[in-house]
């Protein structure tokens, strides 16, 4: 039964996805050409704006002189090893967030006096900009990495804590009265029950969750001297050479952009038996 | 689900405050008569933030932060949903922007912090723009997929009755997309608190990021405690202020209780900011 609900709901999704095609007709290829002229468009904009001087060009760059830096930054090592200590540092701070925020989110997401009890208290918590906790993190653990990750750990873990809370709540409760009327041990009712209804929603935690531990880190980087993407753009702005700023912004743009794709990639391949909420 | 009755409204209060009311207590009692020179007692802290509040000039700090605040998020939600509105109504525009949009989106603001602030200066308007800049891009991409996600029906109905475009987007387009604007809305207030402490740390004469870095540097430890403890509550007021706008803007909306619709909210918001 499971094989042909699954069969069938792929057949929905590809019906809708010719239907959608059909009416509006630009076709995959059509569609590719569109966006491609769109992101033209955009850098055309860019240049007319940069080269009628609108804006001096300390504070907006040319697109061509931008993206004229990117061959001598992917050359160098230090293009690399910034990235490389904004990646590690945020996805340090990520998996620490995952290892303690989904468990988390899971048992109280189950048990309603867990939930309410602490609901308060998380509601509170996770309004609070992380981010101005970095003087008192500064006088106490000092400029170091270990820091950064801190940060950036506190700033993941309640979307993902809220999020796997959420999935476990999505248990329908007829199912969650049927498992308890016949008291399904409690381990193998997570692993079966409350785990596979609350993995699309982890999911879009640990999407967030994601993005978030990027912009956490290249923040902590701009506040201070930890070296990394952040850090580098304060440099290269410092020494007057807006163009690398720039390519290393966008670097960071394409950092939360793959991160934002490959997740989604991820989605697709685990939650195949789910139909996906957001094709588009 | 767990929606309870209201005659139990005691015991419920007390499941829910149980253990905040146990965590202050503990924060008042673990800290009392703290000799630690970076924690020193919450009741310091507290003491600190009123005198710097009444006396001294952090409610000024406050104001400006508030205000940088306030105008780049109403900018941010003006534009956005003028332009989301736009884009989700012209299917191709929405096509094509598509990918822009996203990487616009995964684009971290706070790298742009350093690059405004050196070439624009540390006043006010660069940080106004930082934050607009900042928080417009969740509010553009739920109005677009709120817009994009109204039924196809309704759709049809107006054209069929030819009601006129103004107000076809005031009456029927604007409604339908709300609930997912103040989804949108909700993520860029948090972007733009995170925006105003970053640029203010960065690079100001005032406000309340300038507050605690001052007294950070000066190793005035009481006074970093409590300039943080301002900002949390800073917000946490906004956010709460928010949802209260929502719940009587969105009442027709949502006639679940309020908190499954908050606990709704997150998976919805990132939907479409996938």
């Amino acid at each position: 039964m499971a094989m042909s609900t699954m069969r069938g709901r792929r057949a929905a999704d590809r019906v809708s996805l010719t239907s959608r095609e059909g009416r509006k007709g630009p076709g995959r290829r059509g569609l590719f050409l569109l966006q491609l002229s769109a992101v033209m468009a955009v850098l055309l904009i860019w240049a007319v704006i940069t080269a009628a001087g609108f804006v001096s060009s300390t504070a907006l760059p040319g697109p061509l002189s931008v993206f004229g830096r990117f061959p001598g930054l992917l050359g160098s090592d230090a293009y690399w090893q910034a990235v490389g200590d904004t990646l590690g540092g945020a996805l340090t701070g990520f998996l620490l967030a995952v290892v303690f925020g989904v468990p988390l989110g899971l048992v109280t997401g189950t048990y309603a006096v867990a939930e309410q009890s602490s609901r308060l208290l998380v509601d509170v918590l996770r309004s609070f900009p992380v981010i101005a906790l970095l003087p008192v993190f500064l006088l106490v653990l000092g400029s170091t990495p270990a820091m950064k990750s801190t940060v950036v750990f506190l700033a993941c873990v309640f979307p993902l804590f809220l999020q796997a809370q959420y999935g476990a709540r999505s248990v329908p409760p007829m199912i969650a009265e049927t498992v308890h009327g016949y008291r399904v041990p409690r381990l193998l009712r997570f692993r079966r029950v409350v785990l596979p209804s609350a993995t699309p929603s982890i999911m879009t935690g640990l999407r967030l969750a994601g993005t978030t531990s990027v912009l956490v880190a290249i923040g902590v980087e701009v506040l201070t001297t930890l070296p990394g993407i952040g850090h580098e753009v304060v440099q290269a702005q410092q020494g007057g050479a807006s163009a690398s700023a720039y390519a290393y912004i966008l670097t960071a743009g394409a950092i939360g952009y793959a991160i934002n794709l490959l997740s989604q990639f991820a989605e697709m391949r685990l939650l195949r038996w789910r139909r996906l909420r957001h094709t588009d | 689900m767990s929606l309870r009755p209201s005659g139990a409204f005691w015991p419920s209060a007390l499941k829910q405050l149980w253990l905040p009311v146990l965590c202050v207590a503990g924060l008042l009692l673990g800290t009392a008569g703290s000799t630690s020179f970076y924690f020193p007692p919450a009741t310091d802290v507290l003491a600190t933030l009123w005198r710097e509040l009444v006396h001294d000039g952090l409610a000024a700090d406050l104001l400006f932060s508030l205000r940088n605040i306030m105008v780049g998020l109403a900018i941010a939600i003006v534009a956005g949903v003028g332009a989301g509105l736009v884009i989700g109504e012209t299917e191709l525009l929405r096509q094509a922007t598509t990918p822009l949009l996203d990487f616009a989106r995964a684009t971290p603001t706070v790298a742009f912090v350093p690059v405004i602030i050196l070439t624009l200066g540390i006043g006010s308007g660069p940080k106004i723009f930082l934050i607009a800049l900042g928080s417009v891009w969740p509010i553009l991409l739920n109005t677009v997929s709120g817009v994009h996600g109204i039924n196809p029906a309704v759709h049809e109905t107006t054209r069929s009755y030819r009601i006129p475009v103004r107000l076809r987007l005031l009456k029927v387009v604007l409604p339908g997309a709300l609930p997912q604007i103040f989804a949108g809305i909700r993520v860029a207030l948090s972007i733009a608190v995170v925006l105003m402490v970053v640029s203010e740390i960065y690079g100001s004469p005032v406000g309340l990021g300038n507050f605690i870095l001052q007294s950070g540097s000066g190793f005035a430890v009481p006074e970093v405690w409590a300039g943080t403890v301002l900002i949390g509550i800073l917000g946490y007021g906004l956010s709460v202020l928010l949802l209260a706008a929502e719940y009587v803007l969105l009442g027709w909306y949502h006639e679940r209780p309020p908190r499954n619709r908050r606990a709704r909210s997150l998976p919805r918001n990132e939907v479409t900011t996938s």
